[in-house]
């Protein structure tokens, strides 16, 4: 028993950095249709730049800020500058482009940093808290859990209930409408960019202190691990997201800690292919609904 | 058509295969030597995931050569050497080889990175006869001359690391709940049977594994922490001890940590934990190695200078002292092979068996043995520095005894250039 509570708790923390990373990728489905491979490579790069400001200034919460805002910068860089040549008559275009967009920007940073593993502090004390002799969560994975229900809490009132938020649903469902009606449809694709890029930048920057460190290469597995949440959850969902991201972490746990590592990446796939044979949309998609 | 006229080309293909034959007996030079230059490649990864480990090791070699060079080469020729990148997958390995073989015409192939990638073009190195030697893994699949001629292995073989760490627990910490943490390959797997033959079949009380791919090993180092495990052995790389550690720390579990010398260097170590917090963490930390690595060693003085001078001050490392310390070996090789190297010469060199090295345990090259060391000594880690404790042990791949090891290690000749 203590030990499937320790394996949920570590699943849980996990989880939440999936969550909010799937969460990035699900904001630029949502705004432009596209699905964003570069998405991991783009939060590396806020995250070097975290790093750097971090190192000059001392200061985790500048560097964290440095990391939101470059974040915001490169997704209107990206989407002005190379995502909005991508034909819209194939997917396939935008998909190309963001691969690219990968290599130019990982090679860049292993040119300027190089490639070792830089390690990366919190202010948080990070051991865990012992509860009834269990390790538990540390206050880190209570503070990356916080954020990251924090930041899809207002992402929800702000499509749900502004006016900024659903023209920004009008302008990805139909753009062509939406342009009628006088909403200004490239502004606000440009805008699901910038958002997208500041939750990207900022998954990655909660992961990286929790992992090797630092690399062009850190969130390589996060980004594919990223893609399978949003995928199981529905590309259309932020809760999908959530509750995907979830039970992505806490299997991931489980398999490692019942069955073996070795199994992780199996058990991963095993799961998006089943549910992508049950609901191809995925879990939480409302794709029946509008087709209607 | 008649039988006469099939007879013709017949004749003539007999003809040219004797010619092919005759040719076959005068002596030839082996591609990649000319008059002043010797021409040697490798595969290893400079980009993508596996760079940050191992991207040191061609750029420490290769600085030890350009000091060979500078100071006349061997017996006259100065070591060019053509690095490929891999970027550490087997696929890109094969093109690269063949490239190395068949474009660049390389004389031999020095220090090939990793098993999975150097699995993939150890058949083709060897059905071309083209000396593969000093294979940067700890496989012992390198070490089967019959099957593998041309293959000479370098590191010390997982089994005999792990059999040699096993006999050192024993001996330092009786009566301990022994637990490991291996990589998901055959690097784990081959360590952990090493580990068992000595401490017999009961004698783990975990055994964990970690992927690559998946950067957490709380759920690991948590079953470790629950099993009561008290001397934890580690087959893991650099990133994954550094990782294991931390996560341990963390959980304020607190134990003994053994590491193969694949993820026990403890300046790369520092890199990945940071200089605040990496001398508390590696307090104590076990590990093996076979090299020099001694701070006042002769050895290490001398690979200090050279990085410092040929390799732009780059940091330190025990991938350096590997890098330079394989170059060595090619050089030693090459000065025994003669005036006019050839590609079987430079094999007989080796299988003869008076080649040295540099290590801490005699070399074991050999008609019958294309292991390079048997042997390894025991590192600790005291107040921030990793240094030899004096235990070293010899043993084989199999399921030899672990046999103490009391001769010196291989001494500084002639400022570490070899000389016939």
């Amino acid at each position: 028993m203590d030990r499937l509570v320790f394996l949920l708790g570590t699943g849980l923390a996990r989880g939440a950095v999936l969550a909010l990373f799937a969460l990035a990728l699900v904001l630029i489905w949502r705004g432009a249709r596209v699905i964003n491979f570069a998405q991991g490579a783009m939060a590396v790069v806020s995250t070097y730049v975290a790093f750097e400001v971090t190192a000059l200034t001392g200061s985790y919460w500048l560097g964290l800020l440095a990391a939101l805002v470059s974040g915001g910068v490169l997704g209107f860089a990206v989407e002005r500058g190379v995502m909005r040549f991508a034909s819209p008559r194939s997917p396939l275009s935008g998909v190309i482009l963001a691969i690219g967009l990968v290599m130019v920007l990982q090679s860049a940073l292993g040119i300027a940093f190089g490639p070792d593993y830089r390690p990366m502090r919190v202010p948080f004390d990070d051991s865990a808290v012992l509860v009834g002799g269990v390790p538990l969560l540390s206050p880190y994975d209570l503070f990356v859990l916080v954020t990251a229900v924090v930041v899809m809490v207002v992402l929800a009132v702000l499509f749900r209930w502004t006016s900024l938020g659903l023209q920004m649903r009008a302008a990805a469902f139909a753009p062509e409408v939406s342009r009628l009606l006088g909403v200004r449809v490239s502004r606000t694709v440009t805008l699901g960019w910038v958002l997208s890029s500041v939750v990207g930048s900022l998954a990655a920057l909660l992961l990286v202190p929790t992992s090797l460190g630092l690399n062009p290469h850190a969130t390589d597995s996060l980004f594919v691990l990223g893609f399978t949440v949003a995928v199981v959850g529905g590309l259309d969902s932020p809760v999908g997201a959530l509750v995907g991201g979830v039970v992505v972490g806490v299997a991931m746990s489980l398999v490692t800690g019942y069955l073996g590592a070795g199994l992780v990446p199996i058990a991963v796939l095993g799961l998006l292919v089943l549910v992508l044979l049950l609901r191809p949309a995925g879990l939480f998609a409302a794709a029946a609904a509008r087709h209607a | 058509m008649s039988q006469r006229s099939r007879s013709i080309p017949a004749l003539v293909a007999t003809a040219l295969v004797a010619a092919g034959l005759s040719a076959c007996s005068t002596p030839e030079a082996s591609p990649g030597v000319t008059d002043d230059t010797i021409t040697i490649g490798t595969h290893t990864p400079l980009t993508g995931p596996a760079a940050a480990g191992y991207s040191s090791i061609s750029a420490a070699t290769k600085a030890y050569f350009d000091y060979v060079n500078d100071n006349g080469g061997i017996n006259g020729r100065s070591i060019e050497y053509v690095v490929k990148d891999d970027g550490y997958n087997p696929a890109t390995t094969q093109t690269v080889v063949r490239e190395l073989v068949q474009e660049e015409e390389v004389f031999a192939v020095l220090n090939g990175l990793g098993t999975p990638t150097h699995s993939s073009v150890v058949d083709y190195l060897n059905e071309n006869e083209v000396p593969d030697l000093f294979v940067a893994s700890g496989s012992p699949q390198w070490d089967q001359p019959e099957k593998y001629p041309w293959t000479f292995a370098y590191n010390a073989s997982y089994i005999v690391e792990a059999k040699a760490l096993a006999t050192y627990a024993q001996e330092t910490w009786p009566d301990k709940t022994y637990c490991v943490l291996g990589q998901d390959d055959d690097f784990g797997t081959d360590f952990t049977t090493g580990l068992l033959t000595v401490l017999g079949g009961d004698g783990l009380a975990s055994t964990q594994t970690y992927s690559v791919s998946v950067q957490d090993v709380v759920a690991q180092i948590g079953a470790m922490q629950a099993a009561g495990c008290e001397v934890n052995f580690l087959a893991t790389v650099n990133g994954f001890t550094a990782l294991a550690l931390g996560t341990a720390a963390k959980m304020k579990y607190r134990a003994q940590w053994v590491s193969s010398s694949s993820g026990g260097d403890y300046p790369t170590l520092v890199g990945y934990l940071g200089e605040d917090v990496a001398p508390l963490l590696l307090q104590g930390f076990v590990s093996s190695n076979y090299l020099p690595f001694s701070p006042d060693d002769e050895w290490v003085t001398l690979f200090q200078q050279i990085n410092d001078e040929y390799n732009g001050g780059a940091q330190f490392s025990g991938n350096t002292v590997f890098g330079m310390s394989v170059g060595y070996l090619f050089a030693q090789a090459l000065a025994q092979a003669g005036e006019d190297p050839t590609r079987e010469s430079v094999l007989d060199a080796l299988e003869v068996g008076t080649l040295t090295g540099n290590g801490i345990v005699p070399l074991s090259f050999s008609k019958d043995s294309h292991a390079a060391f048997e042997g390894v000594g025991i590192t600790v880690v005291d107040k921030g520095v990793q240094d030899y404790v004096g235990e070293v042990f010899t043993t084989d791949a199999g399921s030899g005894d672990v046999v103490p090891f009391t001769g010196e290690p291989v001494a500084l000749e002639g400022d570490g250039i070899p000389t016939a």
